[in-house]
């Protein structure tokens, strides 16, 4: 009767690759969060004590939204693992840019499960429409083109930063979507290889075929930096696109984000419609774009928004009661992530967002409009001590 | 319908020329749902015209008696503790959306506050404080060989943080009392006291007004603040570190700069208070002391050490701790907290809840319907609270080891509260005051520091003044 791990990952990974974009029908969602739930009560006995606690069993859930979550900060406080601890293939970690203290952990037993998801939806949002952009722009997705699009990345490889969740997701679109095209450009310290990154994106120009660039948005503000003193820019092939992941946070440089959008556009010749934010975080393994790529008319922020993957529901929460925000008004983004069976599918961010139609819009990290206390938070603490 | 607050107040006799303020642009801000606070933005000319007419007013204050400035702003005081004066009522009503903290608080803080602004507190301050207070007005012949007055500065800038409201009217009083005419940037969560309370004293004690102006803008954002801080004589800051730091490296070399950064304060129980007839009283001063400002204040206490080996151990006390917080809840409701603020509580009472299933000794309690949150840890690391009545209670073999724990948050540390361990106080205020510490309280005590404390560290006035001395001639000459 109950799954074992392998098992359900089999399972999940086959019904991730066999989806479609639409949503899942929601009796097709509650099946799968409710065995995902029992599988995880099951071998996750940290978990299913605090679910216990919060009177909640896999009897006892009516519907999924009932499954207990976790804070993202959990994965700091607790191996979450569900399953064999001994059988994780890899610990990804959180950046921790905000100053010293403890980097979030997620403990993955599945390497391929990560992939089945993370595929799909970038296949989606990144790669679709490569063979005839119009068609595109029409909303009619086509096949992937023959030749393979390369993908550069502003990020480090997978070999250079084990531990970083997205360097895995960029090296995994590069072997399998890219068949291998492409590179990264971003050394283990962080430095640009700013020379090399100038010299493929100049080849693909001559060449004449789309590319994808994709990167942190920190790291794009320095390659936008560095163009700017040497008054470089490039002008893409049409078609190509670009993918910025991450915020600002902790980070001194920071830009907003129609103006970040507009000097990626005119750096690389892009049009704004060919820039897709990628929200991701390290305790989730699917992700959300606000694209796809070229299908929002003029790149206008009004009308972007990110849509989970069909094995993923987000629910925007009230930050007082933590009861559903009605629609329209912001809450806390909390994701129920099927591809998390192995680590714990519901999470609740410290991300503030808006339901609207088919996904939600990002606001970003929760905020007052000054800081209440004169005491201090960890952060601004532990920013004065060197790690 | 939007309710806005208008968080300025000017004064409107202190210059020949009549005010430019109805030409200036208004800003607002949503504090809260359907409540906006407004503000003016400042011109170079308004700005200009301003700061000459407070500098005109402060060298008409600095003639002016201190007994008069004392009366003055005490008739103002009584008026904020008479629940039968409107303005009184007008205070709780609009502290309660602007300043996230419910009725009751409101009327508790106002009442702390406005107790430490009645003219009997500020003389008993001015006698700790001075040798004589008439040398806030003359030189006055201390004793042998010794003459001397002190002058406050002619204009003093405050920049206040919006932690607790209240504390910059303190701040302003104080300035007023050496006599300097005050520029009162509020913190967003303190605009309301300090605007009323200056049209209270415009109509108290009019001359005093003058002298005061009251002015809210998004710090480092207006003109004003750079051209005030090229005239100010003196600048006193309250606020976190970074703001801090840029006023600082932004006041001029001459002027006088008399900063409160962040601050934290913990708590200390004793074996001796771990009795069963005394633990449940120690458990709801405790309660108090971390509820008190919403546990905002740089007085509210973070976390709890308490000592084993008493009739009730740490885990026990915890739990009536957890009790006292729940009760305290319905005397003494929490404030409404914005998204940031709740969302921090969600995330450390989900981890510590599972720290709590994976064994080991951590307890969490809370209650769903409030945000009172008390943390039982299995260890004595000392990490700041995310605030807002979430309390770490920290089991200690020996009383005599924390302050070696705090050390590394020394820089930051200000109140230590101690209860029990009575015949080991010397000593551990000793150690404490080494760690860093610079006030060793009761529980009780801890939220209310008299007026005359040394806040972190510093006298009252010595930031404030200038001492001058008048050396007097040898009349014998031999």
């Amino acid at each position: 009767m109950s799954d074992t791990f392998a098992g359900l990952a089999n399972a999940l990974g086959m019904a991730f690759q066999a989806s479609s974009r639409e949503p899942w029908p929601d009796d097709e969602f509650e099946t799968w969060g409710r065995r995902v739930f029992a599988y995880q009560f099951e071998t996750n006995p940290v978990y299913a004590g605090y679910a216990r606690k919060r009177g909640v069993t896999p009897g006892s859930v009516a519907h999924w939204s009932e499954i207990p979550w976790v804070p993202a900060s959990a994965f700091k406080a607790v191996p979450l693992v569900s399953g064999d601890p001994s059988r994780v293939q890899r610990v990804f970690r959180t950046s921790g840019t905000t100053g010293a203290g403890r980097r979030g952990e997620h403990h993955v037993l599945d390497l391929d499960l990560y992939e089945q998801s993370l595929v799909p939806n970038m296949r989606h949002h990144m790669y679709a429409g490569l063979t005839d952009v119009t068609d595109l722009a029409n909303g009619i997705e086509v096949a992937d083109a023959t030749a393979p699009t390369p993908i550069f990345a502003l990020a480090p490889g997978p070999a250079d930063a084990p531990e970083s969740s997205l360097s895995y997701m960029l090296g995994a679109a590069l072997d399998v979507l890219s068949k291998g095209e492409g590179g990264f450009f971003v050394a283990p310290d962080g430095v640009i290889d700013t020379a090399g990154l100038s010299a493929v994106l100049e080849g693909a120009t001559a060449r004449g075929a789309p590319i994808i660039l994709a990167g942190t948005a920190f790291a794009f503000v320095h390659w936008l930096d560095w163009l700017k003193e040497q008054s470089g820019g490039f002008d893409l092939p049409a078609g190509s696109r670009i993918m910025e992941t991450g915020g600002f946070k902790g980070r001194s440089r920071v830009l907003e984000r129609p103006e970040f959008y507009s000097a990626l556009s005119e750096a690389h010749g892009v049009p704004p419609e060919a820039i897709v934010n990628e929200y991701g975080m390290t305790e989730l393994l699917s992700q959300f774009y606000d694209g796809p790529a070229f299908a929002t008319p003029g790149g206008a922020f009004e009308t972007r928004r990110h849509v989970p993957p069909p094995w993923v529901r987000t629910r925007v929460l009230d930050p007082n009661t933590l009861s559903a925000s009605p629609v329209g008004e912001p809450g806390l983004l909390c994701h129920y992530d099927l591809a998390n069976a192995g680590s714990v599918m519901a999470v609740l961010t410290e991300d503030m967002g808006i339901a609207v139609d088919g996904g939600f819009r990002v606001l970003g990290r929760a905020q007052g409009a000054e800081p209440r206390g004169c005491s201090l938070a960890m952060d601004d603490l532990l920013s004065g001590v060197p790690s | 319908m939007k309710a806005t607050f208008d968080a300025w107040w000017l004064p409107s006799s202190s210059s020949e020329s009549p005010i430019p303020t109805p030409a200036l642009a208004r800003e607002t801000i949503d504090v809260a749902k359907g409540v906006a606070v407004r503000y003016p933005v400042w011109t170079d000319d308004a700005a200009t015209w301003l700061l000459d007419g407070l500098s005109e007013a402060g060298a008409r204050l600095a003639d002016a008696p201190v007994h008069d400035v004392l009366s003055g702003v005490g008739r103002v005081a009584n008026r904020f503790l008479d629940s039968s004066d409107p303005i009184r009522s007008r205070a709780i009503d609009v502290l309660v959306p602007t300043a996230g903290i419910s009725k009751e608080m409101a009327s508790e803080v106002l009442t702390g506050m406005a107790r430490d602004w009645t003219a009997e507190r500020l003389s008993e301050l001015l006698e700790r404080e001075f040798p004589d207070p008439g040398v806030l007005d003359e030189f006055c012949r201390l004793d042998e060989g010794r003459t001397v007055r002190a002058r406050g500065p002619f204009l003093t800038l405050h920049v206040g943080a919006g932690t607790v409201p209240g504390v910059s009217v303190t701040s302003m009083i104080r300035a007023l009392l050496v006599k300097s005419a005050v520029l009162l940037k509020p913190g967003l969560g303190d605009v309301v006291l300090p605007v009323l309370f200056a049209q209270a004293l415009a109509e108290e004690a009019p001359e005093l007004a003058d002298a005061v102006a009251v002015t809210y803008w998004p710090g480092g954002s207006s003109l004003l603040e750079g051209l005030a801080l090229r005239r100010a004589e003196a600048v006193v800051a309250y606020g976190g570190d970074e703001a801090i730091a840029s006023l600082r490296a932004r006041t001029p070399v001459t002027a006088r700069f008399i900063a409160y950064h962040h601050r934290l304060s913990v708590g200390l129980v004793g074996r001796e208070a771990l009795t069963t007839a005394r633990a449940p009283g120690v458990a709801r001063m405790a309660a108090r002391a971390v509820s008190m400002f919403d546990q905002r204040g740089c007085v509210s206490p973070h976390a709890i050490y308490v000592e084993e080996g008493g009739a009730v151990d740490p885990g026990e006390w915890a739990a009536l701790l957890a009790s006292a917080m729940a009760d305290l809840e319905e005397d003494l409701p929490g404030g409404h907290l914005t998204a940031s603020e709740a969302s921090a509580i969600h995330q450390v009472r989900g981890s510590a809840e599972l720290r709590e299933a994976s064994g080991g000794g951590v307890r969490v309690f809370f209650s769903d319907e409030s945000f009172w949150t008390v943390i039982l840890e299995d260890d004595m690391g000392f990490e700041p609270s995310c605030l807002n009545r979430v309390v770490a209670v920290l089991p200690t073999p020996d009383l005599g080891g924390v302050a070696g724990a705090l050390e590394e948050v020394g820089g930051h540390l200000q109140t230590v509260a101690v209860e029990g361990a009575e015949d080991r106080l010397p000593m551990l205020a000793e150690a404490l005051s080494q760690a860093g510490a610079t006030r060793v309280t009761s529980l009780e005590k801890s939220p209310w520091p008299p007026p005359w404390w040394h806040h972190d560290g510093a006298s009252v006035f010595a930031g404030l003044i200038r001492w001058i001395d008048l050396e007097e001639n040898d009349l014998e000459g031999d």
